[in-house]
């Protein structure tokens, strides 16, 4: 399967022979960082090679569109509970940077004791299942050829069918995985010896297949009541899932520690967060680390998550971050809306381009309060585990209350999470092996009479799926009303239709989001806003954000809601546009041939600043490229116009004509032409106008060669002298 | 069950570990987390579970569908022990036929009796 850059993702073609499909690469890739990687006009410290296609950052216009990428993975996560809209999501997501795609599974899916097959819809996520992630993983191998970088791809190995979802996630190649017993139990309240047993066997699985595993232990900041007075437990929490990780065999490289920063301003976040961060790194030495973006905290305000989200990734600079993951600055209000998985990636990538090299610049101040705090916080996390092994060992310890209670240890609450041995889901399944116990596969953990002799253990009947992928059993549906055929029957027949709708989740869902300021108080403002949406049409109107700027002066509010049209796209008109030179372009072509221009608002109008914004230099005007600006100023005559350009010796004349009484601007154009043709210059002379009521249609109609209204920059307008001069010189060479 | 209340006396807790270098805090810490895994590690070798059996299953060549089926029979004969993925091969070795028409007759409800308890 090959993508086209300017054609969708064919849903169709990503759906067919799936039963077919076998991964191409196993593993988890890492970026590799480029020394002193030299890219436009920086020389890049922690880079790592550039895309083949991209969208670079929002000011790279600036910096002949350079697209740096950072040299520490970048994580998205997906969870719209239709992977078919997912898909979408991912290419843009790849597009701007992104290489950790992590998808999100359905609610619920973790106590279901056993594999879901075919494509039923989730809800906060997908059910993770062998054709979906066929679907997924055959859809990346694509979106990585487009962009030219390995994308990893991710999801959960937890719940009550955490072996089996190992095995179907190695043979599907899946690159990495959440699995920690501990996620389990405190959350999901699954049977304690179920979950850790189950676990051993799902890392062994995992282990061997490559995957990158990440640990649950930043769930402890979500659930506690202060987040960062869990810290010390946090350290436990991953050194139980690492420790148990190595002994089942799974090397240090392949294990990740899932962490967050726990505060958000206005708390001190660096001087709480840093010294945290920084004994992390230092107690687990040698282990990777998934930096997470603090979700905590997020309500409605997306600014203030970026912020925030900035903050984190700063933290993850000064100390270390192998994998950097991104929150949508939404999450607090809705599920993520694609756009915003985007906004995360870029916040991200924003910040670590800014911070590059930043280790040449400073240092952290060890011997002060950071080195302090640093180890008080590991000599609580010390304190933690000797009160666990007094209490009786590990499950004592849970069924005492003593994880995630809300003092800061040795301080209790006693409001801690309280999990009995024998309760949760799937008590009373686990199993003693007899001594005849056998499991004839390969990447199994544990006694096993299969594992004693030189042979593979499946060498008896001639290879497990693990070594002979041909012989995977593929279902394709289950469920003849619940699958990606039914859903994608009406968005399929709009697209084929050419009908267009907006979206923010799923094809063509029909959200939009309006921003209102009312000049009312707060509840009287809301109402008003609510009210507002609905006379612009859109059905449910809902109040996603609401910040008060004064309790009497007003409210700023976004409204979401379903704008239910589709725009045929065969009606729509749209002008060829051609794109403009770059300023690199513009500048080389002009600067050695010393191009003169006359430019000036005609008649008698005294407007002179949209002028002044295409020339100037300090605007970022034509100037800048080199042309020789002759500006005669306001309410100049034709004539005059003409005289200045055949004494300069100039090539191009710009008049701006504001005013349109009695189509007076229509009158200037054409009486400009008329006179460049009578005095004999209009061979040699480009001739362009520019005001609010002026197109180029307009402007061709009229005799000149291109015309500029609202929102026209200099660069436009360069780009159009040039390619007109080196038109012009072309025909004179011909 | 939840535990008592407690002030926050980290100030006497900690004596015995301020002496120590951070080297070997880091070591004590691990020490104790190794101590603490050990006996989770020893039951996870031990014991079995109906994912691992269905994951065991999925591996020779069964469908998710079948591996569940068979677990569950072989759960309410009380067999998880030998491991259900034995079974089936011996079976299959018994009868001189391949893994997977072993399991499909043990799935349309044959030969439970003969497999060893």
């Amino acid at each position: 399967m090959k993508l086209t850059i300017d054609q969708k993702l064919d849903i169709r073609e990503v759906l067919q022979d799936l039963d077919q499909y076998r991964p191409r690469r196993r593993g988890w890739h890492w970026r590799t960082r480029l020394a002193e990687h030299r890219l436009g006009p920086f020389v890049y410290r922690d880079a790592a090679s550039e895309l083949a296609n991209s969208v670079p950052l929002p000011s790279a216009h600036a910096f002949a569109d350079i697209d740096p990428q950072c040299a520490c993975v970048i994580t998205t996560e997906i969870a719209s509970g239709r992977f078919e809209d997912d898909l979408r999501r991912m290419r843009m997501a790849a597009w701007h940077g992104a290489d950790h795609i992590m998808v999100i599974r359905t609610t619920g899916q973790s106590h279901i004791d056993g594999l879901i097959e075919g494509t039923p819809e989730g809800i906060g996520g997908i059910p993770v299942t062998r054709k979906q992630l066929r679907a997924t993983r055959k859809a990346l191998d694509a979106i990585e050829d487009e962009v030219g970088r390995p994308i990893n791809f991710h999801s959960y190995v937890s719940g009550l069918a955490g072996p089996e979802m190992a095995v179907l996630f190695a043979e599907e190649g899946v690159n990495g995985a959440h699995q920690d017993p501990q996620y389990n139990v405190l959350y999901r309240d699954v049977n304690i010896h179920r979950s850790f047993v189950d676990a051993a066997e799902a890392k062994r699985v995992l282990s061997d297949a490559g995957l990158l595993q990440l640990d649950g232990a930043h769930n402890a900041n979500a659930t506690a009541k202060q987040a960062w007075k869990v810290t010390p437990e946090l350290f436990v929490q991953h050194a139980i899932n690492t420790a148990f990780s190595r002994a089942v065999g799974m090397p240090a490289g392949q294990i990740a520690l899932s962490t967050v920063p726990p505060t958000a301003p206005p708390a001190p976040k660096l001087r709480l967060d840093l010294p945290y961060a920084v004994a992390l790194r230092e107690l687990f030495d040698g282990y990777r680390f998934r930096a997470q973006q603090n979700t905590r905290y997020i309500e409605a305000d997306t600014r203030e998550a970026t912020v925030t989200h900035v903050l984190d990734t700063l933290l993850s600079r000064l100390t270390s971050a192998d994998v950097q993951s991104t929150i949508t600055p939404d999450e607090g209000r809705n599920i993520p809306w694609h756009y915003n998985n985007i906004a995360g990636v870029e916040t991200a990538r924003q910040t670590f381009m800014g911070l590059d090299g930043l280790d040449e610049l400073i240092e952290l101040k060890r011997d002060g309060p950071l080195g302090m705090q640093a180890r008080e916080l590991k000599e609580r996390a010390v304190l933690f585990l000797e009160e666990i092994l007094e209490n009786g060992g590990y499950y004592a310890a849970v069924n005492a209350g003593q994880f995630v209670d809300s003092g800061y240890f040795p301080e209790r609450k006693g409001d801690g999470i309280v999990r009995a041995p024998n309760a949760g889901d799937g008590a009373e399944t686990v199993v003693a092996r007899s001594a005849g116990y056998g499991a004839p596969v390969c990447s199994h953990f544990g006694n096993n009479i299969f594992a004693r002799t030189s042979d593979k253990p499946c060498a008896d009947y001639g290879g497990c799926t693990l070594c002979d992928p041909g012989k995977i059993r593929y279902i394709d549906e289950l469920d003849p009303h619940d699958n990606v055929d039914a859903r994608l029957a009406v968005p399929l027949a709009e697209r084929d239709a050419g009908l267009l709708r907006p979206e923010v989740e799923q094809h063509g869902d029909g959200i939009v989001c309006v921003t209102l300021f009312v000049p009312a108080q707060p509840h009287a403002a809301e109402a008003a806003a609510l009210a507002m949406a609905k006379r612009m049409g859109l059905d449910s109107p809902e109040v996603i954000s609401r910040h008060v700027m004064h309790p009497a002066e007003g409210s700023v509010f976004e409204v979401k809601g379903v704008l239910d049209v589709a725009i045929p796209s065969a009606d729509l008109s749209i002008a060829a546009r051609e794109e403009p030179l770059s300023d690199a372009e513009i500048e080389a072509w002009v600067r050695p041939r010393h191009i003169g221009l006359v430019a000036a608002t005609v008649g008698e109008d005294e407007h002179s600043v949209g002028l002044r914004e295409i020339l100037d230099i300090k605007h970022g005007g034509i100037e800048r490229y080199g042309f020789q600006c002759h500006y005669l100023g306001t309410s100049v005559e034709l004539e005059r116009l003409l005289d200045v350009a055949v004494q300069t010796g100039s090539q191009a004349i710009l008049i701006s004509t504001i005013i349109t009484h009695g189509d007076v601007h229509m009158r200037n154009m054409r009486g400009l032409s008329k006179l460049v043709k009578e005095r004999g210059l209009r061979e040699r002379l480009v001739l362009i106008a520019g005001g609010t009521q002026v197109n180029h249609e307009l402007a061709s109609e009229c005799g000149l060669d291109a015309g500029f209204g609202r929102g026209s920059t200099g660069r436009d307008v360069a780009s159009v002298i040039v390619r007109t001069l080196q038109s012009k010189q072309a025909m004179n060479d011909g | 069950m939840t535990t008592v209340e407690r002030k926050d006396d980290f100030n006497v807790r900690r004596r015995h570990l301020q002496k120590l270098s951070d080297k070997q805090l880091h070591v004590r810490f691990w020490a104790l987390v190794d101590a603490l895994v050990q006996p989770l590690v020893v039951e996870a070798r031990t014991h079995t579970t109906p994912s691992i059996e269905r994951s065991v299953l999925l591996r020779m060549g069964f469908s998710s569908v079948e591996a569940k089926a068979l677990v569950e029979r072989a759960q309410e004969l009380e067999l998880l022990g030998r491991g259900v993925g034995r079974l089936v091969l011996e079976l299959a070795k018994a009868k001189r036929i391949t893994v997977p028409d072993a399991g499909a007759l043990l799935l349309d409800g044959h030969h439970w009796d003969e497999l060893t308890p």
